[in-house]
């Protein structure tokens, strides 16, 4: 009896707190002298980061460079906590969201902001808070693109900048006597022809990873004027001659144009930058200025250098008229400040020191990555030739669409690479089996945009 | 025919607890079960299918990551300081230690509580008792995916409740894996109790001893295989464990599972995962479970050890 | 502790299972032990109430999230999401791809738990006896298990992938077998590392078990002169039966369960034919963010596997055990 009854009691206790947390409302933010220095005298922020595995040993140096800086100028400390991988972030965010409490500021990427504002618990900017962070003309405009639906509503603060760019090997493309690459898509096509040669192929594309393939069709559909959702109308418009195109011209590099390593249907990016590093192909697209890291300490290194993605849609020579020169999607880190935090404008104190130029030439010199504040962005600039087609992708990028529905919409357009996989490897994807698999991803994405609040 | 009927019978005489532990000579002849040619094959295939990925995982663990990542199979240049680089890449040490204790704690507390649920779900009857052991295995069934969420809710509900910090602290992980261990434990103890003679519990009990000696002093000492199987177990699902351990670990208390994780992170735009001090790692993650087994494994051996009875 | 040799008041059931319903000792013919006194039923407190807390409250709550509509617009305040009661569920079974994902993880999970049982069995069999580094093979044996699921996962990756190990060294010997991380051959991957995975667990138990087998025994059959597949057969084996049986259920359990493997070696978006279900749920719930569909088709396939599971346990008297007693 006394059993039954001490658990019948626990397990009570047990729902009833979790009932509690169940209404979590918002928390407001500190109070804070209207003008001046913020004081965080023994107060701690946490802030959520991606663990950087490139440099380790800076990252661990830079957290604690940046808590003494804080420290100085507020009197509060930072405490960094790191993630693995997109998907533990997300988690993370999940439980915290639900809980209610977490870090202070998270460290997101640029094409999960979306996800992060669907749940309503982050804090959408108003002009005040602009200011707090240093406003928003400090930005790179480019970088605003994907922090809000639009401009009233954002929550996103531009961190880090990495746009995505094409690697190519000097020497190969010396020896075929190209001067520099393609601006279009077909006449990149044409260049990797001329550069497949023996074990040599003109590109090394990534069929089988999770995350390259939908990012080829997102810029062949933006440059032909599909932006692969219509937010404003609800549409999804994957069940579209334009996203066809895309697929078979993406596709068309390994079965028709024969330009690709035909073991490329089961490469991650890993194996096509390794295949790249080695000297085995000519382009590799697809890539960021994290690839400094492997290319230079592989035989490439010193013999390769970035150009700006083609904008010119395939089957065109120019761009159509609705057609957008998407180069690259935006792509880096936004901060987000939690609803829940006790410590609102503290944090935006730190976004504000971490977005200044200062901050910011510092990171891209110890870490690579681009800067988002628009000073820091001119003084990289002169004299690095190597980067400076990746500053200029930057300039040339397009958010993707900013809903809640963006997330299953980029595993459907994955998903048609990995089903299209199997026919890839026995030679060809039929054009009717990749209009079925369109219309599949059609309905994934609409379903879920029918969702979207 | 007759072969097996006596062989059964003498399965069936009520035996004396007399030492199991095998030496070498005559008994282990007598206790060999199968062919000599045919053991030896079996081992030699074994040792083969296990080590072959091992090795290739020793190779890799000093090749450069842009040679694993084309899938060479030899190391094409030496990186020995992978080995030396893992611990500054991701707090390795820490996340070792966390999971040593940790797994460790579970273990222990895990094997004894299976023990002592076992013997009552074995040697008594109650009202219940085989709702109860379904139940046990029902519970086996749910995935871990499934729980996440609920089990975060409750621990921070609860903290909120009475005030303490439950995440982020090694007793959150540490109840975790101990509750989600102790259906199997528990189970693996049913099989091995159900296996044990109850001569030796009776004439204890005869003697007046009340249940707890009996399990302490008899059942215990006669049941350390199962126990250290199910310690194993229960260890084994703490260390392995990344799900859980990502939300409720602060960098203090992670473990090395989730340490792991960093190296293989797959980082969007051309960089290759740390091929090299993710094969590393997991080799040096590795050795404590081994080394723990190689120190525990005598306990596997045995069966009715001597010293169950006065 | 005290000595307590107190009679807990007659009719105490034990925590978690419902009294209400079940008839009494499994409606066996009262064949009573020790009697009525002297069961420590408190024994099973401890362990009953870690249980109770950590994974039914849990489970009832993910029961509950079920019943709403709970995606990444209303997390927020979860309780305040709508409730739907059986939509998430109807969509679960006609919508999603849940049916032919229990159907691909069930057969992946019986084949594996059968196929890895003689080879644990076999390898627990061939160390029984000392012999000069028997504890190193022991342990190597043990690696397989002990390695984190992702890093195996990492692992046969790289070595499946097109050109890499596997490939080349059946090429060599003149077999070319096609994709194996995609297409009809990636259920067998699948399989194929699961079984290499995962067979010392049964070599552990099977190993636990092996340790009960009386000197005596051994003895006798060598008297009696009974060849080793005899004894094997007639007297080791039915010792074993119960870990054997304990560890098929398990596997096959654990193996319907197992995420990080296929998440890890396939990736997400799977391929169609290993399309495993904690994949799907995991997608659904992590990607997707809808915990309210995931829930129910976690709790849906749930009660798929409870049926056969159930059978199984009345079927092998695994849970009475009764007919094991020697």
């Amino acid at each position: 009896m006394r059993s039954r009854f001490a658990l019948a009691a626990v397990a009570g206790i047990a729902a009833a707190g979790l009932v509690l947390t169940g209404c979590s409302g918002t928390s407001g933010g500190t109070s804070t002298a209207s003008s001046g220095k913020i004081d965080g005298t023994g107060k701690t922020l946490d802030v959520m980061i991606a663990a950087n595995s490139l440099y380790p040993t800076q990252q661990q140096q830079w957290f604690k460079d940046v808590s003494a800086q804080f420290q100085k100028e507020t009197g509060a400390t930072v405490k960094f906590e790191t993630f693995a991988s997109a998907n533990d972030e997300l988690t993370k965010i999940q439980t915290s969201v639900l809980s209610g409490q977490g870090p202070d500021i998270y460290d997101l990427g640029t094409t999960f902001t979306p996800t992060a504002y669907s749940t309503g618990a982050f804090v959408k900017l108003s002009d005040a808070d602009w200011a707090k962070v240093g406003g928003r003309d400090r930005f790179v405009p480019a970088t605003l693109g994907i922090s809000g639906p639009d401009k009233s509503n954002e929550v996103g603060i531009p961190f880090l900048s990495r746009p995505f760019v094409l690697a190519y090997n000097k020497d190969l493309l010396k020896a075929a006597g190209i001067d520099k690459p393609a601006d279009t898509w077909d006449g990149l096509a044409e260049q990797a022809k001329k550069l497949t040669s023996g074990d040599v192929h003109g590109m090394a594309v990534a069929y089988a990873d999770s995350f390259d393939p939908w990012k080829f069709v997102w810029a062949m559909a933006m440059q032909q004027g599909n932006t692969i959702l219509d937010v404003k109308s609800k549409k999804a418009t994957i069940d579209d001659a334009a996203v066809k195109k895309a697929y078979e011209t993406y596709f068309g590099w390994l079965t028709d144009d024969k330009v690709v390593d035909p073991a490329a249907i089961g490469w991650k990016n890993a194996q096509a930058v390794a295949a790249f590093a080695s000297g085995k192909a000519a382009f590799l697209p697809m890539v960021s200025s994290s690839s400094q890291v492997s290319l230079d300490k592989s035989p490439v290194a010193g013999k390769y250098a970035y150009a700006v993605m083609p904008t010119v849609p395939p089957g065109a020579t120019k761009l159509p008229s609705d057609g957008k020169a998407a180069a690259t999607i935006i792509s880096g880190d936004n901060m987000v400040v939690a609803k829940y935090s006790k410590n609102q404008d503290l944090a935006f104190a730190l976004v504000k020191m971490l977005t200044s130029t200062d901050n910011q030439v510092k990171y891209t010199k110890t870490f690579g990555d681009l800067p988002t504040n628009a000073d820091a962005a001119k003084q990289i600039e002169q004299g690095n030739d190597l980067i400076a087609p990746i500053l200029e992708a930057g300039t040339k990028a397009y958010g993707t669409p900013f809903t809640g529905a963006w997330g299953d919409t980029q595993l459907a357009l994955v998903n048609v690479v990995v089903q299209s996989i199997p026919g890839l490897s026995a030679g060809k994807v039929s054009s009717s089996d990749l209009e079925a698999k369109l219309k599949a991803a059609q309905e994934t994405a609409q379903n879920s945009l029918n969702k979207a609040k | 025919m007759s072969t097996e009927t006596r062989a059964l019978h003498a399965v069936s005489a009520p035996r004396s607890a007399r030492a199991l532990r095998p030496s070498g000579g005559p008994s282990a002849d007598v206790t060999r079960l199968l062919p000599r040619p045919l053991l030896v094959a079996i081992i030699v295939v074994l040792l083969i299918v296990v080590l072959g990925p091992v090795l290739y995982m020793l190779f890799a663990s000093v090749n450069s990551d842009v040679s694993v990542a084309s899938g060479a199979f030899l190391p094409t240049e030496l990186h020995l300081d992978n080995y030396l680089k893992v611990w500054s890449t991701v707090d390795l040490g820490t996340g070792l230690t966390n999971s040593v204790i940790i797994c460790g704690a579970v273990a222990i507390v895990c094997a004894f509580l299976a023990v002592a649920t076992a013997y009552v779900l074995v040697r008594y009857e109650f009202r219940g008792r085989l709702t109860f052991l379904r139940g046990l295995l029902g519970l086996q069934s749910i995935p871990g995916t499934l729980m996440l969420l609920p089990v975060f809710v409750l621990f921070s509900s609860t903290a909120s409740l009475l005030g303490v910090q439950i995440i982020g602290t090694r007793w959150a992980v540490f109840i975790t894996y101990l509750t989600f261990a102790l259906p199997f434990s528990t189970w693996v103890m049913v099989t091995y109790l159900r296996g044990l003679p109850k001569a030796l519990e009776e004439a204890a009990r005869i003697d007046g001893a009340s249940s707890w000696r009996i399990l302490t002093q008899i059942v215990v000492p006669l049941s350390w295989p199962g126990i250290v199987v199910s310690g194993i177990f229960a260890f084994l699902l703490g260390w392995n464990d990344v799900l859980f351990a990502s939300v409720l670990t602060s960098p203090e208390s992670r473990t090395a599972a989730v340490a792991l994780q960093v190296f293989g992170a797959t980082q969007e735009g051309g960089a290759i995962p740390l091929y090299g001090q993710m094969m590393a790692a997991s080799l040096i993650c590795a050795v404590p479970v081994v080394v723990l087994y190689l120190v525990f494994q005598r306990y596997l051996i045995g069966g009715l050890t001597s010293g169950g009875v006065k | 502790m005290s000595n307590s040799t107190m009679t807990p008041p007659a009719g105490v059931v034990t925590t978690g299972a419902s009294p209400a319903g079940s008839a009494p000792a499994g409606g066996r013919p009262g064949r009573r032990r020790r009697g009525e006194r002297n069961r420590p039923l408190w024994m099973l407190l401890p362990g009953g109430i870690l249980m109770l807390l950590i994974i039914v409250v849990p489970l009832v709550v993910a029961v509950l999230m079920s019943t709403l509509d709970l995606d990444q617009y209303t997390l927020q305040s979860w309780l305040q999401a709508p409730f739907i009661g059986l939509g998430n569920y109807v969509e679960a079974i006609t919508a999603s791809p849940l049916l032919r994902s229990i159907g691909i993880s069930v057969s992946f999970a019986v084949i594996a738990a059968v196929v890895t049982m003689p080879i644990g069995l076999a390898a627990a069999l061939a160390t029984q006896n000392r012999f000069r580094g028997r504890a190193l093979v022991r342990s190597l044996f043990l690696i397989p298990y002990v390695l984190p699921a992702f890093v195996v996962g990492t692992l046969w990756r790289t070595m499946l992938q097109p050109g890499g190990v596997v490939d080349s060294m059946l090429g060599a010997v003149g077999i070319h077998s096609g994709l194996w991380l995609n297409g009809p051959l990636s259920y067998w991957s699948l399989i194929i590392v699961q079984i290499w995975t995962s067979w010392p667990f049964f070599y552990l138990l099977v190993l636990a078990g092996l340790q009960s087998v009386d000197h005596e025994v051994h003895e006798a059959a060598a008297i009696d002169g009974a060849t080793w597949w005899i004894k094997l057969r007639y007297v080791v084996l039915p010792y074993l039966r119960g870990p054997i049986l304990l560890a098929l259920i398990i596997a096959f359990l654990h193996n319907i369960n197992a995420f990080t493997l296929p998440f890890v070696l396939f990736g997400v978006p799977a391929p169609q034919d290993v399309e495993v279900l904690p994949v799907v749920t995991y997608m659904t719930s992590f990607q997707s963010f809808r915990f309210g569909l995931s829930a129910a088709m976690a709790i849906c396939s749930l009660i798929l596997i409870a049926i056969p599971l159930f059978v199984y346990l009345r079927a092998v008297k695994l849970d009475s055990g009764e007919e094991e007693q020697r």
